[in-house]
């Protein structure tokens, strides 16, 4: 996969994106962050699965994941910085292309999240 | 090993009677998925016995606790909610967007179920005469039978069952051969709920068994979504037999696009309603009517959209546009589009002998555009259920207005504009069911109606919203005096 297109190609990479965070905060023994990442993955589940309604499905362009690859290998804290500010970017960007109020209040709030975590 | 489906009758899972299976392909891959038995009369006989022999305990049973299964089916659904999606994929074709899209949709008219207790209220007065007291109560019907088509597996069977069963009937589905394991992983799910023996029946097959659910004595109502010929078979067989019936048929849908609209966004969504599902649904944008200086505009943007679209394979998400059915359906789409040209529309954007790398037998067909179509192309008049989308053009409001009432269908009809006097003109003047306004797809909520007029609709009581509650039940009129 590599545009992301549709709703369903923005959520599941959002989605996927936070498992990611969650297993990479369990690793580095960060509890109380793994545990945000899994609870904005089941917002994100839950988005995906109420919002997708049909008359809202338009196609997405201008977006692509490969601008939003962050290395999940890097545990310093400069290391979780640059994760945070990739995953504040990414929601920053996708959230605008969402055409679904609800949905795009959700990206925006991970969006917030993410940015807050990047200047910790 | 391809799944040998069965059917549900009776509150256990039971082999048909038949030994003729049907085979059941990913659209895509060309995987066998499942087998699906072609159940005889008999099959359907045991099953109006087993609805028959479940009404009577599931009409008691209290409407309030019939409305509790209904929030464990919306949790158990949402539950499966990936599980069927990617089902619809697999044996549909669509792409997984779409998918999702349609069990959100199936699940919003179990929502819509809940309230029924509440939706099955009636009124009364009292002194309609000295001392007289008049008033009407809704009472369950008895066994009733849903006929749903291959386009939206998961979602139009629970447009039927759920509203049907809380009023207090016991139900038979009959979903299309073509897709009928989204509806064997549904009946998984309604098996978890412990209803009553009988209240639900599955039973798979084609038109043996949609013949006898049509003709039985112990069906008191039938649902049906199809093609037209199909549609009004079934609305002149059940009436025939004495039964109630909401019979949905085809369409064509048209979308007219004033100079004034916001021409970007308005393509945009036009997109999503001739391509989406891969233009096979009754909602389906199938002529946009450009009105004066609009047309070359709507072309040219049409153009640049439909040719981005990504065509591929259902469950890669990156995938806009799905297959198509079948080969059958995939030759007869391909060969209307050439009796198109042969009748003298021009292609813009030719969306046969389309390829995806990996799945070169899938049943690909590409959006398509057609150009110089005039009222009388078969492609402006009959449903061609695929990715298919004529331009024509009107000298005026007026004349676009003509052209879609012009039309033997009459499922949908939507307006691109500005102006709010063109749009308040159009919904007043348009022989449709569905309007929209700004909307590419109709689509009505669980809690309206589902629209459909002229040749796109048989019947008198639609299907969902409050048409629903008065087709499932029967009402009851009580004069009373104590004297």
């Amino acid at each position: 996969m590599a545009s992301l297109n549709t709703f369903g190609a923005i959520l599941t990479y959002a989605i996927n994106l936070e498992v990611q965070l969650r297993d990479y905060y369990q690793s580095a023994g960060n509890s109380g962050r793994a545990q945000g990442a899994d609870k904005r993955r089941q917002t994100l589940e839950r988005i995906r699965r109420e919002y997708v309604v049909e008359i809202t499905l338009e196609p997405i362009d201008g977006l692509d994941e490969t601008n939003y690859a962050f290395d999940l290998k890097d545990p310093s804290e400069n290391g979780q910085r640059s994760i945070e500010s990739t995953a504040a970017r990414f929601f920053a960007d996708v959230s605008p292309k969402i055409n679904v109020r609800q949905a795009q209040r959700a990206l925006e709030r991970c969006g917030k999240e993410h940015q807050e975590l990047a200047q910790a | 090993m391809a799944k040998k489906l069965k059917n549900y009758i009776g509150g256990e899972w039971v082999e048909s009677i038949t030994s003729d299976y049907i085979p059941v392909h990913d659209p895509a891959t060309c995987e066998l998925l499942a087998e699906c038995p072609d159940s005889t009369a008999e099959d359907v006989d045991r099953a109006v016995q087993a609805a028959t022999e479940g009404f009577d305990e599931w009409r008691r049973t209290p409407v309030m606790n019939r409305a509790q299964y209904m929030y464990r089916l919306k949790t158990l659904l949402e539950d499966r909610f990936e599980d069927i999606s990617r089902m619809v994929v697999q044996e549909n074709g669509k792409a997984l967007d779409e998918a999702r899209g349609e069990v959100r949709r199936g699940i919003e008219s179990v929502d819509f179920a809940t309230g029924v207790p509440f939706m099955m209220r009636a009124d009364g007065l009292e002194d309609v005469s000295s001392g007289i007291d008049e008033f009407t109560m809704r009472q369950p019907a008895g066994v009733f039978a849903a006929i749903t088509p291959f386009n939206f597996p998961a979602m139009v069977p629970l447009w039927f069952l759920p509203t049907a069963i809380t009023c207090g009937n016991t139900f038979i589905l009959k979903p299309s051969p073509q897709t009928p394991i989204s509806m064997d992983i549904l009946f998984e799910i309604l098996e978890e709920l412990d209803l009553p023996e009988g209240v639900v029946n599955l039973v798979q097959g084609g038109k043996a068994s949609s013949m006898a659910i049509m003709e039985h004595p112990g069906i008191k109502g039938v649902s049906f979504v199809g093609s037209t010929p199909v549609a009004k078979l079934v609305y002149e067989t059940c009436t025939r037999h004495g039964k109630r019936v909401q019979a949905q048929g085809g369409a064509k849908n048209y979308i007219a696009v004033m100079p004034d609209a916001n021409m970007e966004a308005s393509v945009k969504n036009i997109m999503g309603a001739a391509y989406g599902c891969a233009g096979q649904r009754c909602l389906a944008a199938a002529v946009v009517v450009a009105v004066g200086d609009a047309y070359d505009k709507v072309r040219d943007e049409v153009a640049k959209q439909a040719g981005n679209l990504r065509v591929g394979y259902g469950l890669n998400e990156t995938t806009q546009m799905g297959t198509v059915v079948s080969a059958a359906a995939k030759e007869r789409i391909e060969n209307l589009i050439q009796r198109g040209l042969d009748e003298g529309a021009k292609v813009v954007l030719d969306g046969r002998n389309v390829t995806v790398a990996g799945f070169e037998e899938g049943t690909f067909v590409g959006p398509t555009i057609l150009e110089n179509v005039t009222p009388e192309n078969i492609v402006a008049k009959e449903e061609i259920f695929g990715p298919v989308l004529s331009l024509m053009k009107a000298e005026n409001f007026d004349e676009a207005v003509d052209l879609i009432n012009n039309s033997r269908y009459g499922n949908a009809a939507s307006i691109f504009t500005t102006n709010g006097g063109y749009a308040r003109d159009f919904k007043y003047r348009v022989n449709a069911g569905n309007i929209g306004i700004n909307i590419g797809v109709a689509a009505p909520s669980a809690s309206f109606p589902f629209g459909g007029q002229k040749d796109s609709f048989f019947g008198d009581l639609h299907g969902q919203g409050s048409d629903s509650i008065e087709f499932y039940t029967e009402r009851k009129i009580i004069i009373e005096r104590w004297i």
